[in-house]
């Protein structure tokens, strides 16, 4: 075709703004295609957290090395012999090696070989001298459960005999077992959205400014509005693809306690405002950066101050006061409750709507600020 | 009405002035070039007239809309092709095409065949479901020409269109810039660039620029024969020129000599007066038999050293 084609009439005001916020989406979803590591990778990371963390973190304690030193060879020593022998046996939380000298046990638990020593004393009785436990504080997780578990073997075994013993507390579960791995899920869902958002939003942006892409659309006539929403959406597209790739992936692995099809809906609908909400922060960030370096100073940051503060590893209501201001702003603490209720306890999507609003909210207040901060000059 | 028309554009960075006080216009279907040396000023004002760039003072009209209260009247009549690449490498040519048409609200069947057409010109048309990364830097250049011009605008500045190209990629993006000058007869180029040679060819009238103001602006041809010397004359004869014969030759109006050797001339001379073909006839009328006679044109370069004392290369 050598003939120029009909002079064209270009879209004016509102389609026009619609034409270029879909122009930065498809320019954002072709880019990402194009280099699949990019998504592989962005999706991966939580995955292998979800796995790793959950795997690492909150397991039951196993073959922790203890000596225990007899030195009073009477029916009662025997007694906390045989609950020590138990503890290996049964749950295996201590690998027991019986020492004859005390002292030889001690130079060992210095040297690391034991996490810690139970001495029965010469004279051990009911009324004293009492076991004493000398234990490796350096590692508090083992230090306290295993003086917890042998302080239980103390009790047992030095209760008179034909005592009653105390009435077995009642202790039910209000939802279906979860383990941490599964605990976790919802948490790996925010990190592939907050991931995500940091690819196609956060880097994207910068590196359009740095290569002068950004240049390209700056001379166009689309509004600051229209392309800040454009950035927006293309940012959390991008990154709700993440969360609800790695929601499926995880209720393939964990047991996750969906309520029937009918959580889907609703946690699908809470990722894709999650990831507006975060999408919106990384640009009104970078509204004014021009240096990657920026974003790498900032990322250990905003993870920080987003992540953590949202619950996604321990109980909100534990934190102290100036930690639970920063989750109360946090969009994550609000995307990642409303995920646990309808993940996990099977709430209906009337839980979710205070939170979708906020979320909402959040993301408009973002957007708007963003605007006004917007330079269009380079 | 002109396609552009600044008066007194002034940028400042702090102490630093970029631009002092430029005015000119450019008419439609004109193409103007801003010659100068890298720092001279000329991207600034680009910017400053694509409204990437408040001025500092002074005021300028892109197809009468004021730079800095109609700047979306603005944007929708300019194209650009700047120096930075703006292509999305990861996109593929017509991805890309389509992209900026959306963004000037081209859609639809129209921008499809507009696409077509554009990459027609630029010679891409066989590339375009080519992924840019997989482009040479000329056909990339090309593209982003494509780009500029895909709205058909009323304006397009072309930032250094052909820097870093090789001479064959420099040449074709010239003939196709001529070409598009056929089916987009009203079209106004702005064409910044340090090259001369790429000025000289282009440009229906060159503005030089240096330290941020304007020098002077006419057409290259004009400009060359403005210049009271330039025009390098140099004669060689069998024998050595006398001082009588040197004298009657700078009669004719050479200044600048240079004696390498006796049976040699060697002077510069206003161009366009035929000062070297004169004085060669002169020898031979004394019986001088002529061995060569060079005579080098005036370039732009020429033009520049006039203006700044200086060279461009070495600015």
């Amino acid at each position: 075709m050598t003939q120029p084609p009909r002079p064209a009439r270009p879209a004016r005001g509102l389609f026009l703004a619609v034409l270029g916020m879909v122009a930065i989406c498809q320019r954002a979803t072709v880019t990402l295609w194009r280099q699949p590591v990019l998504l592989i990778s962005t999706m991966l990371f939580p995955v292998v957290y979800l796995l790793v963390l959950g795997n690492a973190l909150n397991r039951q304690l196993s073959g922790i090395p203890l000596a225990v030193v007899d030195e009073a060879h009477n029916a009662l020593s025997a007694e906390c012999l045989r609950g020590a022998m138990a503890l290996a046996s049964g749950r295996s939380l201590v690998d027991v090696e019986i020492v004859a000298d005390r002292d030889e046990a001690l130079e060992r638990l210095r040297r690391g070989r034991f996490r810690g020593v139970w001495v029965l004393p010469l004279n051990l009785a009911r009324q004293g001298p009492a076991p004493a436990f000398i234990g490796d504080n350096t590692d508090r997780f083992s230090y306290e459960a295993v003086e917890t578990a042998l302080r239980d073997v103390w009790n047992e075994a030095s209760m008179p005999e034909g005592a009653p013993s105390a009435a077995e507390a009642v202790k039910l579960e209000a939802y279906p077992y979860l383990d941490y791995l599964t605990y976790l899920g919802p948490a790996v869902v925010c990190l592939a959205i907050f991931m995500g958002s940091m690819v196609s939003g956060g880097l994207q942006v910068i590196e359009d400014r740095m290569f002068g892409y950004h240049e390209g659309y700056l001379v166009t006539p689309i509004t600051t509005g229209a392309l800040v929403t454009g950035h927006i959406v293309a940012g959390a597209m991008v990154a709700a693809l993440a969360g609800a790739v790695v929601l499926a992936a995880i209720l393939a692995i964990t047991p996750v306690g969906v309520a029937g099809g009918g959580a889907v809906a609703p946690a699908l609908v809470t990722i894709a405002l999650t990831a507006l909400a975060i999408a919106s922060v990384w640009f009104l960030l970078f509204a004014r950066a021009r240096q990657a370096s920026v974003l790498r100073g900032m990322f250990g940051i905003i993870n920080a101050l987003l992540f953590f503060p949202s619950g996604a590893l321990y109980p909100v209501e534990s934190y102290p006061p100036w930690l639970r201001a920063i989750s109360r702003v946090d969009p994550l603490t609000y995307g990642l409750s409303a995920l646990r209720d309808v993940l996990l306890r099977g709430a209906g999507a009337s839980a979710c709507y205070a939170p979708w609003v906020f979320l909402l909210t959040f993301t408009l207040v973002c957007g708007v600020l963003t605007t006004v901060l917007f330079r269009r000059e380079v | 009405m002109s396609a552009i028309e600044a008066r007194s554009l002034t940028k400042r960075f702090g102490d630093f002035v970029a631009d002092d006080a430029v005015s000119f216009a450019v008419e439609p279907g004109e193409t103007y070039g801003l010659l100068g040396p890298n720092g001279a000023g000329k991207t600034t004002l680009i910017r400053m007239l694509t409204t990437l760039l408040p001025p500092s003072s002074g005021e300028a009209n892109v197809k009468g809309h004021d730079v800095v209260r109609e700047q979306a009247a603005v944007r929708a009549s300019i194209g650009t092709v700047s120096q930075a690449v703006t292509t999305d490498e990861n996109l593929t040519v017509r991805e890309n095409l389509s992209v900026q048409g959306k963004m000037y609200g081209l859609w639809g069947r129209a921008l499809s065949e507009r696409i077509d057409w554009r990459l027609d010109q630029v010679g891409l048309r066989d590339r375009r479901d080519q992924v840019v990364r997989h482009l040479s830097g000329g056909m990339r250049r090309r593209l982003e020409i494509a780009r500029g011009v895909l709205h058909s605008p009323s304006v397009l500045f072309l930032d250094e269109p052909t820097t870093g190209l090789d001479p064959q990629s420099r040449r074709a993006i010239w003939d196709m810039l001529g070409e598009m000058k056929k089916t987009d007869a009203e079209l106004a180029v702005v064409l910044t660039t340090h090259a001369m040679d790429e000025a000289d060819y282009l440009s229906d009238r060159v503005a030089i620029m240096d330290r941020g103001r304007l020098l002077c602006e006419d057409s290259p041809e004009a400009l060359k024969r403005g210049l009271a010397t330039g025009e390098r004359v140099e004669v060689e004869t069998e024998r050595a020129i006398t001082e009588e014969d040197r004298g009657a030759i700078a009669g004719l109006g050479a200044v600048n000599w240079r004696q390498p050797a006796p049976v040699v001339a060697q002077f510069e001379a206003r161009p366009g007066e035929g000062v070297g073909r004169r004085a060669a006839e002169l020898l031979e009328k004394q019986g001088y038999r002529v061995l060569h006679l060079t005579i080098a044109p005036v370039t732009l370069e020429d033009v520049f050293f006039a203006y700044t004392g200086r060279a461009l290369r070495e600015s």
